[in-house]
Order: C-alpha cells, then structure tokens, then sequence
C-alpha cells in the first residue's frame, strides 16, 4: 500500500493519543476535508484509546463517521454511528448522520451502472439513429445528475431546435447564458430561437439578445445581421407607438452602416466577394424602401 | 408535371456540400440561368446551412440575399435541396417544405430535393437524390423518369475525383460565409474548377 500522507513516511514514530486528538481538534476547526487522514487517525484512536479521549470520543465518532464514508468506509462509519445512536438515541444530529450513511450507500449502488461516459454515447448512438425523442429524454435525465456539464446543455438545445421545440430551447440556453454570461454565441442562438419563435414581444426579446451578443463581440455578423433584422421587423410593425417606431429605425440604420463597413472591409483588395457586397447593398437598401 | 434537368455544376456543389458536414443536415436552394416555361434546368446551386436549419433570422437572410443575387445575374431560385444528418432517413422535413412552399410561391415548378445519403458510396450507380414536386399544396414524389442528369457517369466522377483531392474544403455555404465574410458563397473558384473538369458535352454554363 503507498502512503498516502504524511504521516505514513513516519511509520516509526508513535503519537501520542493526545496528539492524534489534537490533530482531529485542528482538521474539525480548520473544516479540512483530508478525510483519509482523519480516518487512519480517528480509526486508531477509537480502537486503541477511546477510553482517554473523555467527552471528546462523541465528536470524534461524528467526524471519523464522515471521512469514512468519504472513503467508501462503510465498516468503520456504521460502527461510529451505533455508538453515537446508543449515547444519544433521539437526536435529531445522529438522525442526520444516518440520513448521510444511507445517502452515501444508495450513490454506490447506483454510479456504476451507468458512469457519465457511457451514457454520453448512448445518447449520441440515439442521435445518430435519428431516435431524438429518446435523446432527448436521456439526456434531460443525464442532466438531473450532472446538471453542471454545459456540453450536455448546449446538446439539448441543439436536439430541441431540430424538433422545432423552442420554448425548451430557449430554457436550455437560458441555462448556458446564465452560468456562460461572457459567451456572445449562446446570446445570438437565443436571439434567434426568440426571433424565430415571432410575435413582437420574442422580437424585441430577440434584438436585446442580439445587441447583448454584439456587446461581447462586435464582429459576431450573425447578430449584427440579426440586430437589424429584427429591428426592422419592430419598425414595421403596425402594433408598435410612433417612439418605437422610430427607436427601431434608427436601431436599423446604424446596424445597416455597420454591416456595410463591414463588407466593404471584407471586399477590400478581393475580387472575390464582389458579389455578396453588391448583393448586401440592395438588399439593406430594399429593406429599407419596404420600412418607411 | 414537368421535365427536370439538373447541370453537373449543381450536383457536384450539393455533393461536396453534404460531404464536407457528413454529420449534420445542411440545405441549399437550386438556381437556374434559363428561361422559365418548360422544363426547369437547374444551372447552378448556392449551400446555404449545415446549423439550426430550423432556426428563421439566417434562412431568411440568405433567402434575401440569394434572391437579389438572382436578380442582378438573370438567375432564379427554382428549388430547395437537402440532405439529412441521419443518412437512412431522406424524407422530406418539416423545415424543408416550410422553405420549398416559400419558393413555390415564387416560382410555380418548384422542385424539392433530398439527397439520399444511404446511396452515397463511392461506387452508387444512379443519382443518390429523391425529387418532389408541388401538386395540390403537397409535395408529392416526382416521376423518375422526369429527371434528367446529363453525362451521369462523367458528373458522378468530376464530384468523386473533387471529394478525393479535398476540394470540399473549398466549398463556401452561408453559415461559412457568416463565420468568415470574406469568403464567396457562390463559389466562383469552384464553379470554375468543376468547369475545367467537365467536358463541353457536359454542358458548362
């Protein structure tokens, strides 16, 4: 067995049991979490000098019965707790610790079965197949237990937008922007789900969100794209008040300006793109002929 | 219905589009240079999408700016074509009539394209697509023998030799272009290649 700690290179030397208590004192008030220490201390210390340790040995069997279960200890922690159910039969604290233990055992039983990998690509053989309903619902499974793996999140999103599910789109990059708030492609791909899903409230929704993307990078072309597109639709629409109106045209007009340096930039020196400058130029210019 | 001739500068680019993103759907929209009435000749192509397909702001973009393109170079857009990113399934998605029925509306014989991808091996004998056309607001499988591939074998062995030697990568689609605006989504570089390839019977435009 390889020490695993400092304390195992000293083998030769013993510590004294008042020692081996102050040094559980110090991992309890310093919240260390070196559970394997605390196990090979407090194992040693409950079986050999539990007699000396006086009221002490109560808290010591709480901490060693954590770090046990840490350890996958199953063994050591169910003996600290049936001394401590024995010493303090209704507490609510030994109800927890027990609570802890069952808790602990019940994630053993489950984890190997199905480890995140695996069931990553069961979900991506099902994509494959063309089986999304059952991608889907894996995958909303898998993120109940791993609800941290932006990966899985942005998936999601993905097999949402390809059924034509928005709303649940929409919450899966709702997700993504919210731990990612400095990511400008998860903004845009709101912005589009919004835009996509109409009605003016999801426009103006749609052009914050494109703004919002522009914000984080101002060479994002599908949201300068977007910006003004969905202004154009505001300024167009007959629901909007005369402010509005006018706001969105104006929103239109500097997006346009930017999109046309932009592309005037881009055909600089290249013959090649000639074709979708001009083709850039009469479509803003016809869009804005159709607005006003 | 009609007579459908499809040029081998249009096959290629739709072959090369759906071998450079092998793993996702992508679409595109079918142009043609000749006159309208009688049979549609598809001349050339534009790849649109390999991402979100179903998403509106781009589709109705590059729907836009194609269609001003068309107008500035005597083009029309005459169809719809798309490949489905589960190869054994080329029916026809909601998204691809959605975009086909806007062109329909635009342009009577429209046609609707899915490229199959289960009949893409390197050595497929016929043409690995499915056509539909628009027949009482539905779009219903068009008869075989209304499609016509000039010079077939020729066009299959310009889109093989092109996918061996990498020009795939050349391929421009919209989303490329959205990524990278100095880059030409109506691939001249490529149009040109593929015309150095094929021969005169193989009808260049």
């Amino acid at each position: 067995k390889m020490p695993h700690n400092f304390w195992c290179y000293s083998d030769c030397v013993t510590y004294l049991p008042t020692e081996m208590r102050d040094k559980l004192r110090k991992w309890r008030e310093d919240n260390s979490r070196n559970s394997e220490q605390i196990v090979d201390v407090g194992e040693e210390l409950i079986n050999e000098h539990s007699s000396k340790l006086g009221d002490d040995i109560w808290i010591i069997y709480e901490q060693v019965m954590i770090a046990a279960l840490d350890c996958s200890r199953d063994d050591l922690a169910h003996t600290c707790l049936q001394e401590l159910r024995r010493q303090f039969p209704d507490s609510h604290r030994v109800k927890r610790l027990t609570g802890m233990r069952l808790e602990a055992l019940e994630r053993k039983t489950q984890q190997p079965k199905n480890p995140p990998a695996a069931r990553k690509r069961k979900i991506s053989i099902l994509k494959a197949l063309g089986k999304s309903a059952e991608a889907i619902r894996e995958l909303n499974e898998y993120l109940e237990q791993f609800v941290g793996d932006q990966e899985a999140w942005h998936e999601l999103s993905e097999l949402y937008i390809n059924e034509h599910d928005y709303g649940k789109a929409a919450f899966c990059l709702e997700e993504l922007m919210m731990t990612n708030p400095h990511n400008h492609l998860y903004c845009e791909q709101y912005a589009e789900v919004k835009y996509t899903q109409g009605g003016l409230e999801n426009l103006e929704l749609s052009r914050k969100y494109f703004a919002q993307a522009l914000r984080l990078n101002n060479r994002n072309m599908r949201a300068l794209f977007g910006f003004y597109m969905s202004a154009s639709h505001i300024a167009a629409s007959p629901k909007v008040s005369a402010k509005v109106k006018k706001d969105n045209m104006k929103y239109a007009a500097w997006a346009a300006t930017q999109i046309n340096k932009a592309y005037r930039l881009a055909g600089r020196g290249t013959k090649e793109n000639k074709c979708s400058v001009k083709a850039v130029e009469e479509m803003l210019e016809s869009m804005q002929i159709t607005m006003s | 219905m009609g007579e459908v001739e499809l040029s081998c500068r249009a096959y290629v680019k739709m072959y090369l589009h759906a071998c450079l993103f092998p793993r996702v759907s992508i679409n595109g929209l079918l142009l043609s240079s000749s006159p309208a009435g009688g049979a549609v000749y598809v001349t050339d192509c534009v790849p649109l999408l390999h991402s979100h397909l179903s998403l509106a702001p781009v589709t109705q973009l590059a729907l836009t700016q194609v269609d001003v393109w068309c107008s500035q170079t005597q083009q029309r857009i005459v169809g719809y074509y798309q490949a489905n990113a589960c190869a054994s399934d080329s029916s026809p998605t909601p998204c691809a009539t959605r975009i086909a029925d806007k062109i329909a509306e635009q342009f009577e014989n429209a046609v609707l394209l899915m490229l199959d991808g289960s009949k893409m091996s390197p050595d497929y004998r016929v043409p690995p697509i499915v056509m539909y056309e628009r027949k009482d607001s539905r779009w219903i499988l068009k008869d075989k023998h209304t499609i016509m591939l000039r010079q077939w074998e020729e066009t299959r062995d310009i889109a093989g030799q092109m996918l061996e030697s990498g020009d795939h990568a050349l391929l421009v689609d919209f989303d490329s272009h959205l990524d990278d605006i100095t880059r030409d989504w109506t691939n001249q570089k490529l149009n040109a290649k593929i015309a150095e390839l094929a021969s005169p019977a193989n009808g260049s435009i």
